[in-house]
């Protein structure tokens, strides 16, 4: 009997439950939520603690422990603390970056979040980005525009223009170089800055579909179009346009070629303004152009990498977490955390509003307009990660050895047939 | 003698001792002369290449109150101690009395375990990463401090046994046996006798374990994570953030996180260094 009114009370309490989560934030959540953050800038993490603040205000009997790890320390302890010591959230990237963790079955299926309205209709443009085999594995809360960020005063003096075909801007390029310069900085030390030349130098010669087949797999390092990608590529490494000893610094510390003139341009994400700025360079100095055009039949596409939430598969407060998510991807909390006191970045929200900094609107529209053929990850985000680690380490040698390109090829061919098998 | 003296080698000799000598010494002392350097220079230095230069402006003050007031460096300054403290006492007393057990009494697989304790010391501990990290989880260790202070104490008494033993064999037996005609209980021997004289290895030992431990990076980051249970030098890298690293903060850490080993060292220098050869000579 006294089992019997228990189970009674129990199917009854979570039958209210259930119903309460059709109707999203009016009823109390409660227990306990952890959430792994991996924001640990001192200006992203206020961000998220605010953020997090707001959302306990709203759910005051919810317990919310945050944990702020490490960026670098949180790569290597997600495979630790999904399998063991679960969160309920946790950040994460989106595309290839999170399928290990999804086949695992590591990252609980959200595909019901994007089937409501709000999601489906605001969040289309990451979509792609958050599936794989057909479902949605997490929500994105912020992305950030990849382009030439350049010194308007040196092509000033120089008489130079925003370049928008290959042609211009490799005739830029002399110019630079004829006056002493290096046309672009990059440190490749920790590759990855490389992996953005491919990207885009790919991306151009060959298309977003072209890439994105690639990165599945189907077409060989050796073909002609990514022969063609590199021959492009040649051409600028031939007339000296990279700083010299790249393979030396991080690509922070390639920025004082850019901050001493000494380079006229970096090929690089969003975040590289702040150090800029800081450096001294003011928005008279500093500008922005979307990478040119090589081949004109291809339609342009950009980078954007996109940071996102998930519920791990053994999170024990999956209500709770749904429900931050849907917090977290709403219009107004993604203008707020995306603004430039905040994030300084792009909301992915099509209902938010973007911040008013020069950088951030011409990135919002280089994205929302004129990036027709798609938007791509990054390279160690888009390509499996044995695959991008492999090809990008080639990538550097080339820009110091471009003759060994046939070994290069051969050898990530040899890789490909390994990892895509 | 030998090493010949500096005083009695040729003139010439004598003056390129004196020049080279501080030259090697400050090539030797370059990194860390650097990291004094560099944390108390500003961040934009970084961006605008500054490295060697004289720094842009004097931040101090300014980059040692982020790593004391708006970092979580105090708490992983405390986990340290925290940590620190009760695997030195633990290791330093468990090994007492196991060196006690294997220097005094005569038993029949005697040797066979202090072998054991040695053999310990040749498993390099790299290798045990995986089976520790599974067995914490199992016992619900996982990061938390208990389970690295645990940890530690298993794997450092190995050493301080050998350590322990091999002093305990050295101190005069007569004693020991006086002791047991008097009738003395054998703990009481362990407590009154042996211990007392004991003290030095003791010093030595606390102090090495200290730095050993302080020091420790490898276990750190395998067996814990975040500001709740890890040590200062796995948290040190909490001033690397998404994009950027920040050069200035992590120097700033970094001396912060050095100082307790090195006043330790400074304090106790004498125990440290009796510490790395007892044992050494007979």
């Amino acid at each position: 009997m006294r089992s019997m009114l228990k189970a009674t009370v129990a199917s009854l309490t979570l039958a209210a439950v259930s119903a309460g989560g059709a109707f999203a934030g009016s009823h109390a959540l409660s227990g306990d939520l952890k959430i792994f953050l991996d924001t640990s800038n001192p200006a992203p993490r206020a961000t998220m603690e605010a953020m997090i603040a707001d959302f306990a205000e709203m759910h005051p009997d919810l317990n919310i422990e945050t944990t702020v790890i490490d960026r670098e320390a949180y790569k290597t302890q997600i495979r630790n603390f999904l399998t063991a010591d679960s969160p309920d959230v946790a950040t994460w990237y989106a595309a290839n970056r999170m399928r290990p963790y999804v086949e695992a079955g590591l990252f609980e299926d959200v595909s019901d979040l994007w089937a409501e309205e709000d999601i489906a209709n605001n969040l289309a443009s990451t979509k792609g980005a958050m599936t794989i085999d057909g479902k949605q594995w997490g929500v994105p809360y912020t992305y950030y525009q990849w382009g030439i960020y350049y010194r308007k005063d040196i092509f000033a003096e120089l008489g130079l223009s925003e370049p928008t075909t290959w042609e211009e801007e490799k005739a830029n390029c002399a110019a630079i170089v004829a006056s002493g310069r290096a046309c672009y900085t990059i440190g490749s030390k920790f590759l990855w800055t490389a992996g953005g030349w491919f990207d885009y130098l790919n991306l151009r010669t060959n298309g977003f579909d072209y890439h994105m087949d690639m990165a599945a797999g189907n077409v060989a390092w050796t073909d002609d179009g990514v022969r063609q990608t590199f021959a492009n590529w040649k051409e600028l490494i031939d007339m000296g346009g990279f700083v010299a000893n790249h393979q030396n610094y991080s690509w922070q510390e390639a920025l004082p070629f850019m901050v001493n003139g000494e380079a006229a341009s970096y090929l690089m994400g969003n975040f590289a303004v702040a150090p800029l700025r800081e450096a001294g360079l003011t928005d008279d100095q500093l500008d922005f152009y979307q990478f040119p055009a090589i081949n004109p039949d291809v339609a342009l596409a950009e980078d954007a990498p996109t940071d996102t939430f998930h519920i791990p598969a053994n999170a024990a407060n999956k209500e709770a977490a749904r429900e931050f998510l849907r917090f977290v991807v709403s219009a107004n909390v993604q203008t707020e955390i995306n603004n430039g006191a905040n994030l300084g970045q792009l909301p992915v929200n099509a209902g938010s509003a973007v911040d008013d900094d020069k950088f951030l609107n011409e990135g919002f529209e280089m994205l929302s307009s004129n990036s027709p053929g798609g938007v791509a990850q990054f390279f160690d985000r888009d390509f499996p990660a044995e695959m991008a680690a492999e090809a990008m380490q080639g990538f550097q040698e080339f820009m110091v050895f471009p003759d060994n390109l046939d070994d290069i090829l051969n050898r990530l061919e040899k890789v490909r047939a390994r990892v895509y098998k | 003698m030998f090493p010949k003296p500096i005083q009695s080698a040729s003139p010439g000799a004598q003056i390129a001792y004196k020049t080279l000598l501080p030259i090697s010494l400050i090539l030797w002392l370059l990194p860390l002369i650097a990291v004094a350097v560099f944390s108390i220079k500003p961040d934009t230095d970084f961006t605008q290449g500054n490295y060697w230069g004289a720094p842009g402006s004097f931040e101090f003050v300014n980059n040692y109150g982020q790593v004391f007031f708006n970092s979580d460096m105090p708490r992983y300054m405390l986990n340290s101690v925290l940590i620190t403290v009760p695997t030195m006492f633990g290791a330093v007393a468990l090994s007492a009395m196991a060196g006690f057990a294997l220097g005094i009494y005569k038993f029949k697989s005697n040797l066979l375990i202090f072998f054991m304790f040695v053999a310990g010391n040749f498993v390099p501990f790299q290798i045990l990463m995986v089976p520790v990290r599974d067995l914490t989880l199992d016992m619900g260790l996982y990061n938390t401090k208990t389970g690295l202070v645990l940890f530690h104490i298993a794997f450092q008494t190995g050493f301080c046994t050998l350590f322990m033993r091999n002093f305990i064999r050295q101190l005069p037996f007569p004693l020991i046996e006086a002791a047991r005609v008097e009738g003395v209980a054998e703990w009481r021997i362990f407590w009154y006798v042996v211990l007392p004289l004991m003290k030095p290895a003791l010093a030595a030992l606390a102090v090495l374990i200290f730095t050993f431990i302080w020091n420790d990076y490898f276990w750190a980051v395998v067996l814990t994570q975040g500001p709740e249970s890890q040590p200062v030098t796995a948290g040190i890298t909490s001033f690397n953030a998404q994009f950027r690293a920040a050069y200035h903060l992590m120097s700033a850490g970094s001396i912060v996180a050095a100082l307790p080993p090195v006043l330790m060292f400074f304090l106790m220098q004498k125990h440290f260094i009796a510490g790395l050869t007892l044992g050494a000579v007979k």
